[in-house]
């Protein structure tokens, strides 16, 4: 039983790395000849999305970070030190929160994968280069997915806001 | 103390003792590489190394970084009433709009952008 449980495990781990470059369907020798005929051309197109990434993602994380340092977690606390139910918009936040660090994390993954595909010999190994582009394709995806999540959340503070408003306002009046 | 004396106390001297100041330059050393590898360690995992566009290659793109984010802090005290919430709706929308612009989404990583799509079997 002892044998056959550590026979398992070194299986699992022998097969588990592999399984995600299995999941990949190899490429054609046609396939790869074109990767390998066009892939400086296409190396010279990933450096200028890499810079202009990089410059979105600086100017990008500077105004999420700063929506969320300069407007939402200051009108937070305006509304608990005015004893107003400000908890829709501290929820907001949170997730808000949580979306920024997925963005910053998946941006991270993916400048790597991009820097990756820059760095390698994509004549000698056009395989593993269109594995980079793969890997880097769905990690922009991924990203994007996080900015819209951001957006989302966005929308959904100045609703809670405009709700308390609404209700401060009549209050007043 | 004359110079015989002082030939009879180095003679005496441990190699440590004789080796001191060898041994504090080296360690000096060693001490700054060690700092210098964990502080490089920590721009490449902490995300820092994606946001410093004075690396090579970013030239081009380093002069346009926005200025325009440096917007005032809305107060965290004070009384909430139409004033206050006025400040802030204003404040908010102008940079919501800013931030609801597409970015990261296209295609411009896939196959046919980058002319890499696997080629037509011949029948």
């Amino acid at each position: 039983m002892r044998k056959f449980l550590l026979a398992s495990v070194l299986t699992a781990l022998l097969v588990l790395p592999s399984a995600s470059a299995a999941a990949e369907p190899p490429l054609s020798d046609a396939h790869l000849n074109k990767i390998r005929l066009n892939c400086v051309e296409v190396q010279s197109s990933l450096t200028q999305l890499h810079a202009s990434d990089a410059l979105l993602r600086v100017n990008r994380g500077q105004l999420f970070e700063s929506i969320s340092t300069k407007l939402m977690a200051p009108f937070n606390s305006r509304v608990a030190l005015n004893k107003l139910d400000g908890s829709g918009l501290l929820g907001t936040t949170v997730e808000y929160e949580r979306a920024l660090s997925s963005f910053r994390n998946d941006y991270k993954s993916y400048e790597e994968d991009l820097a990756a595909a820059l760095a390698i010999d994509c004549q000698a190994k056009p395989a593993e280069f269109y594995h980079l582009i793969n890997s880097a394709r769905r990690g922009r995806e991924l990203v994007h997915g996080d900015v819209l999540a951001l957006q989302k959340y966005i929308k959904q503070y100045s609703a809670q806001f405009e709700e308390l408003a609404a209700t401060v306002e009549e209050v007043d009046r | 103390m004359n110079e015989h004396q002082l030939k009879a106390e180095a003679a005496d001297m441990s190699r440590y003792e004789k080796h001191k100041f060898l041994i504090m330059v080296a360690l000096t050393i060693v001490i700054s590489l060690v700092m210098v590898g964990f502080a490089l360690h920590i721009y490449a995992t902490s995300g820092a190394e994606q946001l410093d566009l004075s690396r090579p290659g970013y030239q081009s793109v380093r002069q346009q970084v926005s200025k325009k984010d440096q917007f005032d802090r809305y107060p965290s005290a004070g009384p909430i009433d139409s004033e206050s919430l006025n400040l802030f709706r204003n404040l908010y929308n102008e940079q919501a709009k800013r931030a609801m612009v597409d970015s990261f989404g296209g295609d411009v990583l896939s196959d046919a952008a980058l002319g890499l799509e696997a080629p037509v079997a011949q029948p």
